[in-house]
């Protein structure tokens, strides 16, 4: 591939980007291949040695916010024509409810994985009150109660040990959740721009 | 490599590569190849994040008639290698006692 060819088709990946953005990759990118032209490499070799065009879109998208391509989005489209902005109006309500409900799906699933974590912490204070109540029970003559308590302490410990890694690995997959949907929201922007 | 260390490593590696003297691009990549193997998307992206922090500045140049980028770091650059630097001492205290720990046992 050539000089020309890989930046038409680096410039056509970043093309949802504010374009400052674009622009500076795409120069970053001019000036790489020139370099390692002038290091001696022929202009196929320049260009192979920078990676797949894909490899470089993702990674550039990746690291700009989403608050970004939101705003470069909005200053795009400012000049809409009256018969644009009604359906829009119109469906502003339903956009707006679906993100509502989209939202408190996500807040409900990081519930779930807080009150995990709420429930394992109780039952850890149950099963360290039923272990120190239990030798005071025995102490006190009530041998059957106060072994009864410990035993059932011990198991619930266990259990709360359990669960701590449930609690794990349920705040660690909602994390990867909360990555995978920026990446495919940012995705989202990239490909209506281009299809517009 | 844990991802977070990485990132924080990559920094600190093209800082240092800017230490002693301005640097384009590609110098930085070939500067740093036979420590740390950098892609270049990755080095874009490093570059950027620097940046944006305040720890370099870029400015433009004519070479061989076309413009050049050159990179030079700033004092946030250089307290931010400072702190690395720091850091490392403290880090590499405990590997020693990690590792003297595993030749008794």
């Amino acid at each position: 591939m050539d000089k020309e060819t890989f930046l038409a088709r680096l410039r056509e990946g970043l093309s949802g980007l504010p374009r400052s953005d674009a622009a500076e990759c795409l120069a970053f990118y001019g000036e790489l291949i020139d370099d390692r032209m002038e290091d001696g490499l022929s202009e196929a070799e320049a260009v192979a040695g920078i990676g797949p065009v894909e490899e470089i879109v993702a990674q550039t998208v990746a690291e700009i916010p989403i608050s970004r391509l939101v705003k470069e989005k909005v200053a795009a489209k400012r000049k809409r024509k009256a018969w644009e902005i009604v359906p829009l109006a119109l469906g502003a309500p339903v956009l707006m409810a679906a993100a509502a409900v989209a939202l408190s799906v996500y807040a409900a699933l990081w519930a779930v994985a807080v009150s995990l974590w709420a429930a394992d912490a109780a039952l850890l204070g149950v099963a360290l009150a039923a272990v120190v109540l239990g030798p005071v029970q025995f102490a006190q003559g009530r041998a059957s109660s106060g072994l009864a308590l410990l035993g059932a302490g011990l198991v619930l410990a266990g259990l709360a040990i359990l669960l701590f890694f449930g609690c794990k690995a349920a705040a660690r997959g909602m994390l990867i959740l909360t990555q995978k949907t920026a990446r495919w929201v940012k995705t989202l922007f990239l490909r209506k721009e281009g299809a517009t | 490599m844990d991802a977070q260390l990485k990132r924080g490593l990559m920094d600190v590696c093209v800082l240092a590569a800017i230490r002693d003297g301005d640097a384009y691009g590609y110098q930085i990549l070939k500067d740093m190849k036979p420590y740390l193997s950098l892609s270049e998307s990755t080095l874009y992206t490093v570059l950027k994040r620097l940046e944006t922090a305040g720890l370099l500045t870029v400015r433009s140049e004519e070479h061989a008639g076309r413009l050049r980028k050159y990179y030079r770091i700033t004092e946030a650059g250089r307290q931010r290698m400072a702190e690395f630097q720091a850091e490392w001492a403290e880090i590499l205290a405990i590997y020693r006692f990690i590792t003297r720990g595993g030749e008794h046992g």
